[in-house]
């Protein structure tokens, strides 16, 4: 690292050692498993936008909504996406939301009971 | 001729490569001239488990930074007299609310060596919780906006290490 640098690893470190508290551990795993379910939704529907050359305005008119709401949404300028809309605009790019339950394997690797029921939502 | 938003981006994008590969935004914490550090001084006072949810947080925003969408939905760009901050936002137990206000490290590469920086950052400046359908004040904005302009006046930036 350039000597002229500041030292920016303070994150990192405070992170590995709170992780070594299994609670705090627990937290951490389920929202960034939760946050990446989200995220992979809404950036798979932009990537089908881009892919189909829809607009976001033209997507917004099929929708329903102004522009600014869907890229808003988009460029997360809008917390909490309403499932409403993310179901509206899958079926406007002929797409549809499924919620896939998880195999076995992946729910023993998130410490996961095999009975307990936990699904993800894909675009 | 390039324009000059162009010429940010192509910066930002080579600063944030190593061999090839995109690095995550580095994720800083602001430091007052006293020596406090106010999101720190609140993260650790909250339950741990609204500790780890903003870190899971900031992690994804640091992996896939703006104008991407980012988060899952807790990351939200501020509008108004907060224009140009970015704020998680969580519930916690008793539905008692968090806040964590943030700005972002980007530009030129120039303009992020001149900041001691060696990539593009979110910067974490301080946090609020407040008990549910309660709003915060005119007040408790100012104080965080004084906080961020006191932040971005340093050059280099003043963070906790």
């Amino acid at each position: 690292m350039d000597s002229q640098m500041l030292d920016v690893s303070l994150h990192e470190r405070r992170r590995t050692r709170r992780l070594e508290d299994p609670e705090y551990r627990a937290a951490y795993e389920q929202a960034a498993r939760e946050i990446a379910q989200t995220d992979a939704v809404i950036r798979a529907l932009d990537a089908l936008r881009i892919d189909l050359g829809v607009s976001k305005a033209e997507l917004a008119r099929r929708v329903n909504r102004n522009a600014s709401s869907v890229r808003r949404l988009f460029t997360a300028g809008q917390v909490r996406p309403e499932l409403p809309l993310i179901a509206a605009m899958a079926d406007a790019l002929g797409a549809e939301l499924r919620v896939v339950p998880r195999t076995p394997q992946a729910r023993r690797a998130v410490g996961e009971h095999p009975r307990q029921r936990r699904v993800a939502i894909n675009a | 001729m390039p324009s000059r938003k162009r010429d940010q981006k192509v910066a930002t994008t080579e600063h944030a490569r190593d061999n090839g590969r995109e690095l995550p935004w580095a994720v800083v914490y602001y430091l007052t001239p006293e020596g406090a550090a106010p999101a720190l001084e609140f993260l650790d006072a909250c339950p741990s488990t609204i500790d780890a949810q903003f870190t899971a947080v900031l992690d994804a925003v640091a992996a896939a930074p703006p104008p991407r969408f980012s988060g899952g939905g807790k990351w939200e760009a501020m509008h108004g007299a907060m224009g140009g901050w970015y704020e998680i936002r969580l519930t916690g137990p008793g539905r008692e609310q968090f806040r964590l206000f943030c700005l972002l490290e980007n530009g030129t590469s120039g303009e992020i060596a001149k900041r001691g920086l060696p990539r593009p950052a979110i910067a974490v400046i301080t946090g609020m919780r407040k008990p549910w359908r309660t709003t915060f004040s005119d007040r408790d904005y100012k104080r965080v906006r004084d906080l961020g302009t006191e932040h971005q006046r340093n050059y280099p930036r003043r963070l906790a290490t």
